[in-house]
């Protein structure tokens, strides 16, 4: 029997180590009634020095690469498996400052797992810090489509083979399909900029901010999203950024263009390292 | 129309209301979690191949309310 269990499947019965989220060992929350994973069993905290680990002892087999690589391909069993991470790392922040960990962090046994916390105390600690009294709040904007009152007042480009209002010309007709195409053009512009806007005066109330990758178009939907943001916000200004996201909703030169959605709080996800992906992704 | 109030699912029993959030919002954030260390059994799931590989499944089948997330870049 050898260490290198990455390479090799684990026994049958064998234990991993699910660890959810790491905490000050003197704050660390009760956890009774957290389900944690469907096939573990009851959460635990693992004192690693001065810090606690959320834990659960889960199948060794059914949680390491392959099985996840199975597992995780099944939408229904992906959407279970991070809806169960979240409601224990969600229900532990809400409770204490916590340090999220990612999806499937994985140790071979408490002792690693442990290990693995306590030789990095000093990084937790500084995130933990950076974390204290702070929430993660995700903005997203989507890209309005054309307002009813441009669409009505333009001229509208027949379809193809309409044959009510043909064009004088092809000429004009040529003309109109330019027009058109410019005014997407303006739109796009003018959406991107108001995202510009939006992200700095949310981010003038943040204490760290992060871009996440926007999200595909929706096959045929009419909204393209042009900001898909996360900031990191003490407590005591939430209030001050509900207001301030109400407030740009109703600013006229903004709401022509984009609808802006705010979600949050949410447990610090994006903040979860010590800042050097502060600044997003470029 | 245009709500002033942030989403729903942040109810009275709990600021961090584990049911009814976007699925695409939760794996943004559960998967780019930043990594402060890494396990021993899956390592650097977010970035890598693994996942990569089972988002096929789930850009195959979201719906046409959920956006797909990552479709615009990376290669998937």
């Amino acid at each position: 029997m050898t260490a290198t269990a990455t390479t090799a499947r684990p026994a049958r019965n064998a234990t991993a180590v699910y660890v959810f989220a790491v905490c000050r060992g003197l704050a660390a929350p009760a956890l009774a009634g957290l389900p944690g994973h469907r096939d573990g069993g009851a959460l635990r905290l693992l004192a690693a020095g001065s810090l606690a680990a959320v834990a659960q002892e889960v199948p060794a087999r059914e949680h390491d690469e392959e099985a996840l690589r199975r597992r995780l391909a099944e939408p229904a069993e992906l959407e279970g498996y991070a809806r169960a991470h979240h409601e224990v790392v969600a229900a532990v922040a809400a409770a204490t400052t916590a340090v999220p960990l990612p999806l499937a962090t994985l140790y071979l046994s408490e002792e690693r797992a442990r290990q693995a916390v306590a030789g990095n105390a000093a990084r937790f600690h500084r995130v933990l810090d950076r974390l204290t009294g702070r929430a993660e709040w995700g903005l997203k904007l989507y890209a309005l489509p054309r307002e009813p009152a441009a669409a009505a007042g333009a001229a509208p480009v027949p379809e193809a083979g309409a044959p009510q209002d043909p064009p004088a010309s092809g000429r004009a007709y040529l003309e109109r399909l330019r027009g058109r195409q410019r005014d997407r053009e303006a739109r796009r512009e003018a959406a991107w900029l108001a995202a510009e806007r939006v992200d700095a005066a949310v981010g003038e109330l943040a204490v760290a901010a992060r871009r996440l990758r926007c999200h595909g178009q929706e096959a045929g939907g009419p909204e393209r999203q042009v900001l898909n943001a996360t900031y990191l916000v003490d407590a005591g200004r939430a209030r001050e950024l509900a207001a301030l996201v109400a407030r740009l909703r109703r600013d006229p030169a903004l709401a022509a263009h984009v609808r802006l959605e705010l979600t949050g709080p949410w447990a610090p996800y994006s903040f979860a390292d010590e800042g050097e992906a502060a600044d997003g992704e470029g | 129309m245009a709500r002033d109030e942030p989403v729903p699912w942040q109810g009275e029993e709990g600021p961090y209301g584990p049911l009814g959030l976007p699925l695409v919002d939760l794996l943004d954030r559960v998967l780019g979690a930043g990594v402060v260390i890494s396990g021993d059994l899956v390592i650097a799931i977010a970035e890598v191949p693994l996942i990569r590989l089972s988002l096929h499944a789930l850009l195959a089948s979201v719906s046409d309310r959920v956006p797909a997330p990552w479709a615009d870049g990376g290669r998937l």
